[in-house]
């Protein structure tokens, strides 16, 4: 065994100083959002739930809260499927044009997110004018998909790269026809990168502003209604936001973690039973 | 592995077709639209189909417009820089030292990652104002009254732009370093390699991809931020991205916008090629295969 030195007490504690780094935002709004003061200054004066009631008690936020809702579900769904399809075109097959295929279906991540609302609102604002209607939350849908597909691509892929073929010849040649392969054997296989990327999209989706700001024409997503807020002033129902969509966001990526895990284990198991 | 597929193969055109068709009409014909649209000009707030030079011209003879260009790449080149800086020793401990605890201080960092960044950026504000935790907090540490003002400046974009792209570099600098053979370090320290050695010809060279598509990464992200400019900078150093925002929403100059995001991308892309260049022969000189 090798010696402890000073390095191994500073490179596990830079992990505790990013982690701290991370969780100073966060542990900010939690703390913030039971104070019972208008004003959002240190220290909190008295703790209550006052400003959750008031959060829960403005319409806007539930307009925007269903226009989220709406918004990430959709193109969830509709980026996780062509995600599924990238994988296999990405990963499975060979064929001319593939690394141009590989490029445009990869290039919008390499894009900063503002940068592609602006180009689609451009678009969409000269397609709009031609057919009589203007954007609103299903220009919002076309961008979140292109720039999410992207990522799901990348997690259903990595999920793919340890896939044994062998398993789908096995079935195919027990007299399995196509379409039983893919719902017996693959699709189960693929189930937890399949998982992730939904988890992954939708929480994409729900947290993004860039996007949304620009293409969602007057339809309002929870991130655009707090940056309209702020930009006004600061209020202390935002903090009463943060605190209510975090909780679930992390029991969310917990269960993903956790699927994973045992998928993995799955897998090991499997492979030492042989 | 992969099956070899013609384009009338029906499987082949099932997983393509969808995707090309979304991401032609959606990202490579809108691209071509802003060029396009940077050649038009703009009548009582309409676009007007004009066809010439003058939005060019404007572009290249304001030096307001390349100084936020100049400042953009700075901003984001010292982003970039921090983040692989702070991202490889934490990525290096998670694969060598914390094996045990990286899966759980990944999901927190995922989360992180993944939460709605304008809450965050609030929540960076609300920390760093003067009468604000931090403040709060060297008070009772007895550092007393002297309160730090850090908001609304530079230095606070700065703080807030490493926060939102800090999780890309781990991501993908931890990503290469698990997938370095640990045997190939052990065999170092075999032969008598310090620690030192073994990460600097061992480790580092290994994960050189890895490290050169995070700090890639970073970089052209950070060239599109206007929230953590105008938030916590308090919009006193505008970015490249706002003054894009600004031709459309202020200005009302939809070509100006085209022209502007145009300049970003081609920024981008260049920095890109020579980065891409460098690391390239800066690994080669190593003598690692790339």
């Amino acid at each position: 065994m090798r010696r402890r030195g000073l390095v191994d007490i500073l490179l596990p504690l830079s992990v505790v100083l990013v982690l701290v780094f991370f969780y100073i935002p966060i542990a900010t709004l939690v703390l913030f959002s039971f104070t019972s003061s208008r004003f959002l200054s240190w220290p909190i004066p008295d703790y209550s739930l006052r400003w959750y009631g008031e959060l829960l008690a403005d319409r806007n936020f539930w307009d925007a809260l269903g226009n989220s809702a709406i918004l990430a579900g959709v193109s969830t769904v509709v980026a996780t499927g062509l995600g599924l399809l990238g994988a296999f075109a990405w990963l499975r097959y060979s064929y001319r044009f593939q690394r141009a295929f590989q490029v445009l279906t990869f290039a919008p991540l390499l894009f900063p997110q503002l940068l592609l609302g602006v180009v689609m609102l451009l678009w969409f604002s000269v397609l709009t004018g031609w057919l009589g209607t203007s954007p609103g939350l299903w220009s919002a849908v076309i961008g979140h998909v292109v720039y999410i597909t992207p990522f799901a691509i990348v997690i259903i892929c990595v999920q793919m790269h340890g896939f044994d073929v062998t398993l789908e010849q096995a079935a195919e040649d027990a007299g399995a026809s196509r379409w039983q392969v893919m719902r017996q054997v693959t699709l189960p296989l693929l189930w937890p990168g399949i998982f992730s990327a939904l988890i992954f999209a939708f929480l994409l989706s729900w947290g993004n502003f860039y996007i949304t700001y620009s293409l969602s024409g007057t339809a309002r997503t929870l991130p655009t209604y707090v940056f309209s807020g702020i930009a006004v002033g600061s209020s202390p129902i935002y903090p009463a936001l943060a605190a209510l969509t975090f909780a679930p966001a992390m029991v969310l990526i917990v269960v993903v973690d956790v699927i994973r895990r045992r998928a993995a284990k799955r897998r090991v198991g499997g492979r030492t039973a042989d | 592995m992969a099956q070899q597929k013609s384009w009338r193969d029906g499987a082949l055109q099932l997983t393509t077709l969808p995707l090309v068709l979304v991401f032609a009409a959606f990202f490579l014909v809108p691209l071509a639209m802003t060029a396009v649209l940077s050649f038009q000009g703009m009548q009582n707030y309409r676009l007007s189909w004009t066809w010439n030079l003058a939005i060019w011209s404007d572009v290249f003879s304001q030096w307001h417009y390349w100084s936020i260009m100049g400042r953009t790449l700075g901003m984001a080149s010292v982003a970039t820089g921090l983040c692989v800086l702070i991202a490889l020793p934490v990525a290096y401990a998670l694969v060598t030292r914390l094996q045990k605890w990286a899966d759980h201080v990944m999901v927190l960092v995922v989360f992180a990652f993944l939460t709605d960044a304008v809450l965050k950026t609030f929540g960076w504000v609300l920390f760093l104002d003067r009468s604000g935790v931090m403040n709060g907090m060297l008070e009772v540490l007895g550092l007393g009254k002297a309160a730090v003002d850090v908001l609304f400046s530079p230095f606070a974009t700065m703080i807030g732009m490493v926060y939102n792209l800090l999780p890309y570099a781990i991501f993908t600098i931890a990503l290469s370093m698990a997938r370095t053979d640990r045997d190939l370090v052990l065999a170092a320290y075999d032969s008598g390699a310090s620690r030192w050695r073994a990460l600097r010809e061992i480790t580092l060279p290994l994960a050189w991809p890895g490290i050169v598509a995070g700090g890639v990464l970073v970089f052209v992200l950070s060239l599109g931020v206007f929230l953590e400019p105008k938030v916590m900078g308090g919009g006193t150093s505008p970015m490249a991205a706002e003054l894009i925002r600004q031709s459309f929403e202020t200005r009302v100059n939809w070509p100006l916008g085209a022209a502007l995001t145009l300049v970003l991308i081609v920024i981008g892309a260049v920095s890109l090629i020579a980065i891409g260049g460098l690391a390239f022969f800066a690994a080669r000189k190593r003598g690692v295969r790339v």
